[in-house]
């Protein structure tokens, strides 16, 4: 009883707030897609 | 049994900082030749006294991509292990043995490059001959490297063995994955240089096989780069957190990436050789795949930097989307420098992609886009983070203290640095796209329309590389600051610590026959058939050519 008390608070801590991060990592996505297709469009066009 | 006892002591204190003092004096020359290099590729500058600018690309090269590195490494990952492994008096002598032998070989190659008899670049590529002194010295810091390898594996192998139970602390793990990456990667090089190159330049052999040169090179050359990167991401993920004030965001997964970097970092040379004839095109491709695996690490690598520093923010109480973002130390050099190092990452490791990318390849091969790109990965994201460690490592070595305002002029050093970067590394990237060869003298191409194209980046260059060097000689002044000058006191070497309730790390991370295994395995499938098909199918080996660069 108190162990599953213990560890359900300890699951409630567990959990952050990483909205941020996945927006970054997103735009971080979002860049190397866009700049790879740029030099993709210089070889096809040469 | 005695413990060693951990900590930097007096004499761990001189070991690394030995390595230091090597490393910050090859930055002052090596950034001094970058800057001749801009000022003679902008058409405003002819070098005097007979001396050409392949001797001053080499000496760049040699001194800031081989020499400031590796010494640089070696004297910090010294520290590391003292710190969390401790070190006897033995290995001790041993490492400083490492340090003595890199060093004769650095200046027996230096003086050979100096005397303009070694102008062969940093990649000595056959049939391009130096002097067999040169050779012998790079032999001898390769060699050195090797002693510090294995005083390394035994630091950590004796500290197991009174610790049987636990696991090893995470920057003495980082530190033997980099050297177990760098002993199988120098394998190759060595080989070069003492199979083929020594006997060629002696005149024992009077011909030498051009592409198993280049080959065995490139199996060095690429994992090289991760040699540098490590001990960066060693302090991205263990000692940044402290310094911010926050924990190490996962333990197992900065274990894993780096096992991954060990894995996918060496079969994949031929991405450098996508446009040599002789190597079959499937082997080509499937060392393209497995360079594409190198991305797992690096976005993990990305994606927990990111998730530690919004959950140290959001603990610290900052809201918002980028609350966390906004109000990062930015103030504190420590993390400043490094941190600009990281953004400079983005740009860097998308560049990395494109290079590896065989089309694309074909687009930026041989041109400027290619220095500008390592001047983004190991002269920005590198060199900026192993100045952030300099802060505090220095000091902590010499008993001093970085006062603030030392602090502030590496908050100027650092935007210096990011500004003659930008520039510099900008305009390399636009003319390369644009076709401007690199490696090569300022030239007008007999008046090309193309060329013409190009002129006002290598400007552009030589503007960015001035505002470098000045960024060299404010760190240098730092340098000798913190060495000589700061006040006396304590320094805090920031080591990360887990979360309270972070999950166990599992156990078969720390397993390193297996990882050593499939390395090894992984080597021996994507280079065995087409080295066999290189010497198989090799043309008659070429004759040294001494001139008009190389040995004249
Ligand atoms: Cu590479």
């Amino acid at each position: 009883m108190e162990n599953a008390e213990k560890q359900k608070s300890e699951e409630r801590v567990e959990t952050p707030n990483l909205k941020g991060t996945l927006l970054s990592v997103l735009l971080l996505g979002v860049f190397i897609i866009v700049s790879w297709f740029g030099v993709f469009a210089l070889f096809l066009s040469r | 049994m005695i413990a060693t006892k951990l900590g930097i002591s007096k004499s761990d204190s001189k070991l690394t900082m030995a390595f230091i003092y090597v490393a910050f004096i090859s930055l002052f020359i090596g950034g001094l030749m970058g800057l001749l290099q801009t000022l003679v590729r902008s058409g405003s500058l002819s070098l005097p006294w007979g001396i050409t600018y392949y001797q001053v690309l080499t000496v760049h090269g040699v001194i800031l991509g081989l020499v400031l590195t590796t010494f640089f490494i070696i004297g910090f990952q010294y520290a590391l292990m003292a710190k969390t492994v401790g070190i006897s008096k033995k290995q001790r002598l041993y490492a400083w043995l490492s340090f003595i032998v890199m060093l004769i070989g650095t200046v027996m190659a230096a003086v050979m490059v100096l005397l303009g008899k070694a102008s062969v670049l940093y990649t000595f590529y056959a049939p391009l001959q130096a002097h067999p002194i040169f050779y012998f010295g790079l032999a001898l810091v390769i060699i050195g490297s090797w002693i510090a390898c294995f005083v390394n594996f035994r630091q950590l192998y004796v500290w197991k063995k009174t610790h049987k139970d636990e696991k090893s602390p995470l920057l003495a793990f980082m530190v033997v994955i980099n050297m177990v990456l760098w002993f199988i990667a120098t394998l190759g090089v060595a080989a070069a240089v003492i199979v083929q190159f020594i006997p060629w330049s002696l005149g024992y052999a009077e011909t030498i096989n051009v592409l198993v040169s280049r080959t065995l090179f490139w199996y060095f050359g690429h994992p090289l780069v991760y040699f540098w990167l490590l001990p960066a991401y060693m302090a991205w993920y263990a000692i940044i957190p402290k310094i911010i004030g926050g924990k190490i965001f996962s333990d197992s997964l900065a274990r894993l990436s780096f096992v991954l970097f060990l894995l996918f970092s060496i079969p994949v040379g031929f991405h450098h050789q996508l446009t040599e004839p002789g190597i079959d095109p499937t082997w080509k491709f499937i060392q393209v795949v497995l360079t594409f695996m190198v991305i797992i690490p690096s976005l993990m690598t990305a994606f927990s930097m990111f998730a530690m520093f919004e959950i140290t923010g959001r603990r610290k109480g900052f809201r918002g989307l980028f609350g966390w973002f906004k109000h990062l130390p930015w103030k504190d050099v420590r993390f400043f420098a490094p941190m600009v190092g990281m953004l400079a990452f983005i740009p860097a490791g998308t560049g990395g992609i494109i290079n590896a990318s065989h089309q694309l390849n074909n687009v930026i091969h041989n041109t400027m886009w290619v220095t500008g790109h390592f001047h983004l990965t190991v002269a920005t994201t590198v060199l900026l983070t192993f100045f952030g460690i300099s802060y505090w490592l220095i000091p902590h070595l010499t008993g001093r203290k970085l006062t603030k305002k030392i602090n502030n002029l590496g908050l100027i050093q650092t935007v210096i640095w990011a500004v003659g970067m930008t520039i510099m590394s900008g305009s390399m990237h636009i003319s390369g796209l644009l076709g401007a060869p690199r490696r090569s003298a300022f030239s007008e191409y007999g008046g090309t329309a193309q060329a013409s194209d190009w002129i006002g980046y290598q400007i552009a260059q030589a503007v960015g590389g001035t505002i470098l060097f000045i960024g060299i000689l404010l760190m240098v002044y730092i340098f000798l600051q913190l060495t000589f000058f700061a006040p006396k006191g304590q320094e805090e070497f920031p080591i990360a610590e887990e979360e309270v309730n972070a999950q166990p790390t599992p156990l078969f991370l720390e397993n390193w026959k297996l990882w050593i295994g499939i390395t090894i395995g992984l080597i021996l499938f994507a280079y065995t058939i087409p080295f066999i098909d290189i010497i198989l199918h090799a043309p008659t080996g070429s004759e040294p050519f001494a001139w008009p660069i190389g040995n004249s």
